[in-house]
């Protein structure tokens, strides 16, 4: 099962990940966003259950103060549905992702002995005017590095 | 032979096709270069494999092995006394080394024979500073390759000797200019802005990660790094003096410790060589994992003092085949490819051999340490593997599950490189006198918020705030200074007290550095006369001695292929044996980083040649330290040196666009005058200290007075000059060897002995009022502005 925990700020808290979003975007020259938000998400591959699923999120990779987590759950990755007005970024195969590595061990820590592979990718949604044309010079201008990172927008 | 191991046909192929080869793997190998490798395999009677032919490469590129400086080169110089020519056949040891040498310092513990410079700290420790560049892969992906770069200059002083205790980072960037049109930017690039803020971010989570401060640098921005960012990172760190050398013998083993390997970085070293286009090298990007190297760092410094290992050296360009070649150089070496840990399955044999992959250190270890080192290695967590043995018969043996891939004479890889002989030229273009600059009062004032408004002089605290210049605790001089978080200006030089490391200790560490590509742009001779000075003076203004000051240098430059750009490479050096013979101050340590070009739609982009001046010292008490915000009201204002009609290529040139006369030193009177200035700091006799540099008078006097919260009362008329000047000349001339200097009534008349028989005046006092007042009358100008409103300007936005 591939599980894809998303982890959100608490209504109330900033975060500054998103409070300077909107500025480079329109630094870039693209006008009429109103807001964005980002999201870090951790793509899980294992045979794990749901209940450790969010046992990962609570504990490891979300603060429970501040943050707040989603899991979407798919058979394979052809079955997730991005979310409209959205941006998801990805490293590319092959290119070393060091937080997943510690993210692996984490989970080990966590008494969960099961074998898990790792994907962190970050997750951005937007208000405002929004068009395929103008998320992807966002996508290409801002976000990712398609020399070590590719992308998904809707 | 193995399955995994292709045979490159070489001995059969003409010129053409040897050119081909080099081109089609990425070799960076020159035809004759090429020609020689033929040679050599001809002479074997066989063809090479994939492994040697890589290794090769990796071994003569010229990020290893330096070939245009080391090279032969024929410079010629005109100028109006005619034409000159000079032959370098080592144009590095010709200069830089040489002063070196002929200075012959005693407190030089090791110099440019390891990853890093030392020098004396006090009788048992040694100081070490080493300063790289990782301009080609930040411009790729600014994060990972600025990350590296730090990364990879933690462990130059991490391998130097047996090992230093990393102190502190720095970190100097030129970036394209923020507000570049989007349309500017060719394609496949990185806008200015996403480049400066990727590199920033980069370093700051590497250095921050490692629990190192980083707390000097500078920044600069010109469109011509547009396409081209230079990112200088350096580390400076303590190190035993009975660690300092290392020493590698038959017999011991190879032991590879930290990351795995993987695809990461693959032909880096012989990236760096080429210029870059719309199709470089994927895999040459490197990602960081500062994690790793911290536990590496921990448990190596352990190992060192339980003296488990002979000699270290980092994994940088090249990978295993630099580090374990260059450790294994006179004895020779065997490796077993296989034994390496990979991140993934499928590299083939050259890939093991020559990747980047990150955070890795090559020991060799007595063989009877083997399992002390493997069990030390294994409680922190740190994977260590040996991998090889160093062997007697001076030859690199590889294998691949036992099978042979590479057989090679090690004299043949490490000198069989042939030196190239190019062509250098320089002709002298005349600098002149711009016409006096005529301005009124209004126009004046607008103009020094204009100069601390610059790109290339407001503050920089967006990005030094990013970093943790505190952690270990022992940054005395930082590098924003002044009254509170909103009150601070630029600290001239870092200072760290390595009381941590070296118990009961009074002596500190002073860092500073000096660049100005600005200058180079009209006369690199003077960019690097005036480099070398500024990095001094920056260090003497918060109290070091420069009889006790070493420097390195960086030179990013463009293609050496093109005569005009390795002359005034050639100028650079012979400025740098001038200054360092002139000041008495040896060069310990060096890297060049060339070819920073880059090519699209045929246009060729090429950078102003830059050549950054990192300077490092021992100070002797760090309690005689000063700080450059003046202190109380009532204090008087000295100017010291002489301001001369020297706009060339200064700041306020650039925003009125004009022409004049790059700042010149004069060593002799420079060298006497750093040193008088240093008896009055460490007397105790000076409240505060801040050098002239870009803006000139206005910008530094402004910047002591904001972050001091104070004003100044300046008369301009007291302001000595060589010649005839306006105000304007006078407030914005960027003139070497000036200080800009606060001392109370008490101090007044020892300061003035200690400084008698060089040019200085009292030129005002520091105010309780906060207004900066510049008052001429013979220019019947007054001149009234609010400190706060300076402040506001030299604060304005910078990436955000």
């Amino acid at each position: 099962m591939i599980f894809e925990i998303a982890i959100k700020m608490k209504k109330g808290f900033s975060n500054p990940h998103s409070a300077h979003l909107a500025g480079d975007i329109e630094g870039i020259g693209v006008k009429g966003i109103k807001s964005a938000e980002y999201m870090p998400v951790y793509r899980i591959d294992s045979d794990i259950t749901k209940k450790q699923a969010e046992i990962i999120a609570l504990e490891l990779l979300s603060d429970k103060i501040t943050e707040e987590f989603s899991i979407a759950s798919y058979n394979s990755l052809s079955d997730k549905k991005i979310e409209k007005g959205s941006i998801e970024v990805w490293f590319k195969s092959g290119v070393t992702d060091t937080v997943s590595e510690s993210v692996v061990k984490a989970i080990k820590d966590l008494g969960i002995e099961n074998e898990v592979t790792v994907k962190t990718g970050h997750k951005y949604t937007f208000k405002g005017e929004i068009d395929d044309k103008k998320l992807t010079k966002i996508a290409t201008g801002l976000l990712a590095n398609t020399l070590i990172q590719e992308y998904k927008i809707k | 032979m193995n399955p995994n191991v292709n045979i490159v046909e070489i001995i059969s192929l003409n010129d053409n096709q040897l050119v081909e080869l080099s081109k089609k793997n990425t070799l960076s190998l020159s035809l004759v270069e090429m020609k020689e490798v033929q040679k050599y395999f001809k002479v074997a009677k066989r063809n090479p494999t994939d492994v040697e032919l890589e290794t090769i490469a990796q071994t003569w590129s010229e990020h290893c092995k330096h070939k245009t400086l080391t090279g032969n080169i024929e410079y010629i110089e005109e100028t109006s006394k005619g034409r000159k020519v000079k032959k370098y056949s080592n144009l590095l040891k010709e200069t830089i080394f040489k002063a070196t040498v002929e200075l012959d310092k005693k407190w030089c513990i090791s110099v440019f024979k390891d990853n890093a410079g030392v020098i004396d700290f006090d009788s048992k420790n040694g100081v070490a500073f080493k300063v790289e560049t990782h301009n080609h892969p930040s411009a790729l992906e600014p994060y990972g390759g600025s990350a590296t770069g730090i990364g990879g200059v933690i462990r130059d002083i991490l391998g130097v000797g047996l090992g230093a205790k990393p102190l502190a980072n720095t970190d100097v960037f030129c970036f394209g200019l923020p507000d570049t049109k989007y349309s500017e930017v060719p394609e496949g690039m990185h806008h200015p802005k996403r480049i400066a803020k990727g590199v920033v971010s980069g370093v700051r989570d590497y250095g921050n990660r490692m629990g190192i401060p980083t707390v000097n640098g500078a920044v600069f921005f010109d469109k011509g790094y547009m396409a081209n960012p230079l990112v200088y990172c350096g580390t400076m760190g303590i190190i035993p003096k009975n660690k300092a050398f290392k020493e590698v013998k038959s017999g011991d083993l190879v032991l590879v410790v930290g990351g795995r390997t993987g695809r990461d970085g693959i032909h880096g070293a012989t990236f760096s060589s080429v210029e870059l286009d719309k199709e470089s090298d994927v895999s040459a990007v490197q990602i960081g994992n500062p994690i790793v190297e911290k536990k590496v760092l921990d448990t190596m410094l352990k190992a060192r003092d339980l003296n488990l290992y002979r000699a270290v050296t980092d994994c940088g360009a090249g990978g295993l085949s630099s580090a374990v070649g260059e450790l294994g150089e006179k004895t020779g070496v065997a490796v077993e490819l296989a034994k390496v840990p990979l991140k993934y399955k499928g590299l083939s044999p050259w890939e093991i051999w020559i990747s980047e992959a990150q955070e890795r250190m090559v020991f060799a270890v007595q063989p009877k340490n083997k399992n002390k080192i493997l069990k030390l290695f294994k409680q922190e967590n740190v994977e260590a593997t040996f991998i090889g043995k160093f062997t007697n018969d001076n030859k690199l043996t590889l294998t691949y599950n036992g099978k042979k891939v590479a057989d090679m004479g090690m004299e043949f890889l490490h000198d069989g490189v042939p030196k190239p002989t190019r062509p250098a030229v320089w002709k002298e273009t005349k600098q002149l006198k711009q016409k006096p600059v005529k301005a009124s009062e209004k126009v004046l004032a607008d103009d020094i918020s204009k100069v601390l408004a610059d790109i290339n002089v407001c503050s920089r605290d967006w990005i030094i705030r990013q970093y943790d210049h505190e952690v270990q605790g022992q940054t005395v001089v930082k590098p924003l200074l002044g009254n509170s978080i909103h009150n601070f200006g630029p600290s001239d030089a870092a200072v760290i007290w390595p009381y941590a490391v070296v118990k009961n200790t009074k002596k500190a560490v002073v860092l500073s550095n000096g660049l100005n590509p600005e200058y180079g742009k009209i006369d690199t001779y003077k960019m690097t006369t005036s480099a070398i000075e500024e990095s001094v003076r920056n260090a003497v203004c918060v109290g070091a001695n420069p009889e006790m000051l070493s420097v390195l240098d960086n030179f990013c430059w463009g293609n050496p292929n093109k005569p005009e750009i390795l002359g005034s490479l050639v100028r650079a050096a012979q400025a740098c044996y001038d200054m360092s013979k002139g000041f008495e101050i040896p060069f310990i340590s060096g890297k060049d980083s060339l070819y920073n070009e880059y090519t699209i739609d045929g246009r060729t982009y090429s950078i102003p040649p830059a050549l950054l001046i990192s300077a490092m010292g021992v100070i002797e008490d760090v309690n005689k330290t000063i700080t450059m915000n003046f202190k109380s009201a009532g204090n008087y204002i000295y100017l010291v040196g002489l301001t001369k009609n020297e706009l060339g290529g200064s700041v306020y040139a650039k925003i009125k666009g004009l022409k004049g006369i790059v700042p010149d030193v004069d060593i002799k009177v420079s060298r006497k005058l750093m040193k008088a200035m240093y008896n009055a700091i460490s007397s105790g006799f000076v409240e505060a200290c801040h050098d002239c540099s870009e803006g000139g008078f206005a910008a530094a006097v402004s910047e002591m007075a904001f972050a001091g919260e104070l004003g100044a009362n300046i008369n301009a008329d007291l302001i000595k000059t060589d010649s005839q000047m306006t105000l304007a000349e006078k407030l914005f001339s960027e003139s070497n060897t000036r200080f800009i200097v606060e001392v109370n009534a008490e101090n007044k008349e020892k300061f003035e002995k200690t400084i008698k028989g060089f040019v200085f005046e009292q030129i005002g006092t520091v105010e309780k009022e906060q207004n900066l007042v510049i008052e001429s009358k013979k220019s019947k100008i007054s001149i009234k502005t609010k400190i706060k409103d300076l402040q506001k300007s030299w604060q304005r936005q910078l990436l955000e």
